[in-house]
């Protein structure tokens, strides 16, 4: 490597599609880096079968099965929430600060939440009004479709922020290397 | 926007795909690096000495109980190198798609 910091014209026998694979290898790396933070697929699913376990211990009606389960399907959600956090955290990287989430992300998670509170709470509300019976286990299993359908989309949506986030750290025009 | 400046040294396959690595983190374990780029102790240790001797990584080492534990992070000047790089590949991309453009019309000339 020279010493000179002058800037070199671009052209030292690197073809074009040696440049657009090499972007394209920035992008992937920056990609794995990325995915070691986000949230894995398991998640979703533990955290919804523990949402539509507390509403079927709602709807019981009784006060044992309440004081047992409740408390023990929130233990178990937050167990998953750690075990989820703690392989990040072995893995040992820190994401970079321009590469992590930004208020989008932030929104889009905020979002996700009210969306999957308001569909447990406006379907049980509804059918316990209409009379039907286990509203809240009824309104907690379509509160869980929703986390498990939309979560994976919001998680897809922060990875393509963030890499975008990194794109733009290096300069990258959108279609460099075509693997966006 | 960074100036372009193609770097041989970052631009070899492993090293391009260390600094790549890098790029996106704070920091990063060197057990990390060598599990996600599939590269023996011996070859990351080597390419990350490369990269420390032209100021482009910081090497920290210490221990965790007794255990010790290597991490490596871009340096300011390694960073720049990188943008610098990118930019410089990016160049070479537009020029060969602005290249690979004109030739038919050259060649409609004749």
């Amino acid at each position: 490597m020279g010493d000179t910091q002058q800037p070199q014209p671009a052209g030292t026998g690197v073809t074009g599609a040696e440049a657009a694979a090499a972007l394209a290898e920035i992008q992937r790396r920056q990609g794995q880096v990325i995915k070691a933070v986000l949230v894995p697929g398991w998640y979703w699913w533990g955290m919804a079968a523990g949402i539509v376990a507390i509403g079927a211990a709602r709807d019981s009606r009784d006060l044992v099965v309440q004081a047992i389960a409740i408390p023990l399907a929130a233990l178990a959600m937050a167990v998953l929430t750690v075990a989820m956090t703690v392989p990040a955290v072995r893995r040992r990287v820190r994401v970079h600060s321009a590469v992590q989430p930004d208020a989008r992300a932030v929104g889009a998670i905020f979002g996700m939440i009210v969306l999957v509170d308001g569909v447990i709470l406006g379907i049980a509300a509804s059918l316990a009004a209409a009379g039907f019976r286990y509203p809240v286990t009824l309104g907690c299993a379509a509160g869980a479709a929703v986390l498990v359908i939309v979560g994976p989309l919001v998680n897809r949506y922060v990875r393509r922020l963030m890499l975008s986030q990194a794109r733009q750290q290096t300069n990258h025009a959108p279609q460099a290397g075509g693997t966006a | 926007m960074s100036t372009a400046r193609f770097d041989e040294l970052i631009h070899a396959p492993t090293r391009l795909a260390i600094v790549s690595l890098l790029a996106a983190a704070q920091w990063a374990d060197f057990k990390y690096i060598r599990d996600e780029l599939g590269l023996s102790d011996s070859a990351l240790s080597k390419q990350l000495s490369i990269l420390e001797s032209a100021g482009y990584v910081e090497i920290r080492r210490r221990f965790v109980g007794k255990r010790p534990r290597t991490s490596a992070s871009l340096s300011a000047a390694g960073r720049q190198a990188f943008e610098q790089h990118a930019a410089a590949l990016q160049q070479i991309l537009a020029r060969s798609r602005r290249d690979a453009g004109a030739r038919p019309a050259v060649e409609a000339d004749r």
